[in-house]
């Protein structure tokens, strides 16, 4: 055990929070989606520190599932970004506000 | 104390290409910073001697799914957009203040907790002697994760379908349906003209 596990934690924990801040700040809807990549990354990495740390593999094969769900996100945000850009021709995220009732 | 000072090192690549993503104007500038950060992280992994997920972290993060952003970027031509204010107006604030809170909080219990392996013994060395990472996370994933892995298809056609259900250019009635702009008159003016 060369690195200390508390270090995938920290470095997980900073792209994490790095991740969830643009999710809050940006307007734009590709950085919002970039962004929740990011935080799927630091799970992945916690997940693989945490797996090393206990010496066995199902956190490493959890992984490829966390990235089959990002996978799948990534594709199906871009279908609903086209479909969006489609209609109302921006990609703001505050201007749509069509639920506000 | 080589691979402390690598990961060390990469790690702090990685923090700053996540800075540049979310900093950055140009959304391609953006995605290329991300591509950078993915790449520092298959490296972390490599540190870990998760070979395999490093390698599946290049190919289908930073390859399939940056093409994927990368070829919708393109398909939408956002010329324009990185002159638009890009910043949500009061909330900003909040996040810059919340979000070091959050960091620093994470970090005090993450270093001040003791973290004692459970040790099931499937060590780097073991996992030489059993024919390399590959091998045996092969062997760990089609035996106990079987079933997680057939979920996992199953995900990846759910995300296909819908997603091609919803890039799809709508025609018909459905239009009319989900029409955007609020007009309800003209929007049933064009249902009962379908009709």
């Amino acid at each position: 055990m060369n690195i200390p596990v508390e270090w995938y934690l920290i470095l997980s924990a900073f792209l994490f929070v790095i991740g969830a801040a643009g999710v809050l700040t940006r307007r734009n809807l590709f950085i919002v989606l970039f962004s929740i990549e990011l935080m799927m990354n630091a799970v992945n990495i916690n997940l693989v520190g945490l797996s090393r740390l206990h010496e066995n593999l199902i956190g490493q094969t959890f992984v490829l599932f966390t990235m089959t769900v990002a996978a799948a996100e990534a594709a199906v945000g871009l279908a609903i970004v086209a479909a969006l850009y489609r209609n109302r021709k921006t990609l703001m995220v505050d201007l749509f506000d069509s639920l506000k009732g | 104390m080589a691979e402390k000072i690598l990961f060390i090192i990469f790690a702090s690549l990685a923090v700053l290409g996540a800075l540049g993503v979310i900093t950055r104007t140009n959304i391609v500038h953006g995605l290329l910073l991300l591509v950078f950060t993915f790449v520092n992280v298959a490296a972390v992994f490599l540190l870990t001697q998760a070979y395999f997920l490093a390698v599946i972290q290049v190919l289908v993060y930073a390859g399939a799914i940056l093409v994927l952003f990368a070829f919708v970027v393109m398909f939408l031509n956002l010329k324009e957009f990185h002159q638009l204010e890009q910043l949500h107006g009061t909330q900003k604030w909040a996040v810059l203040v919340l979000a070091p809170i959050l960091l620093a909080e994470i970090v005090v219990v993450v270093a001040g907790a003791t973290w004692t392996s459970v040790g099931a013994g499937i060590t780097p060395d073991a996992i030489a002697a059993q024919g390399g990472n590959v091998r045996v996370l092969g062997i760990t994933l089609f035996n106990e994760m079987l079933l997680p892995f057939e979920m996992a298809s199953l995900i990846l056609l759910v995300g296909m379908v819908g997603a091609i259900v919803l890039a799809k250019k709508e025609d018909g009635a459905s239009m009319a349906l989900r029409d955007w702009t609020g007009d309800e008159e003209a929007a049933q003016a064009v249902v009962e003209q379908e009709v």
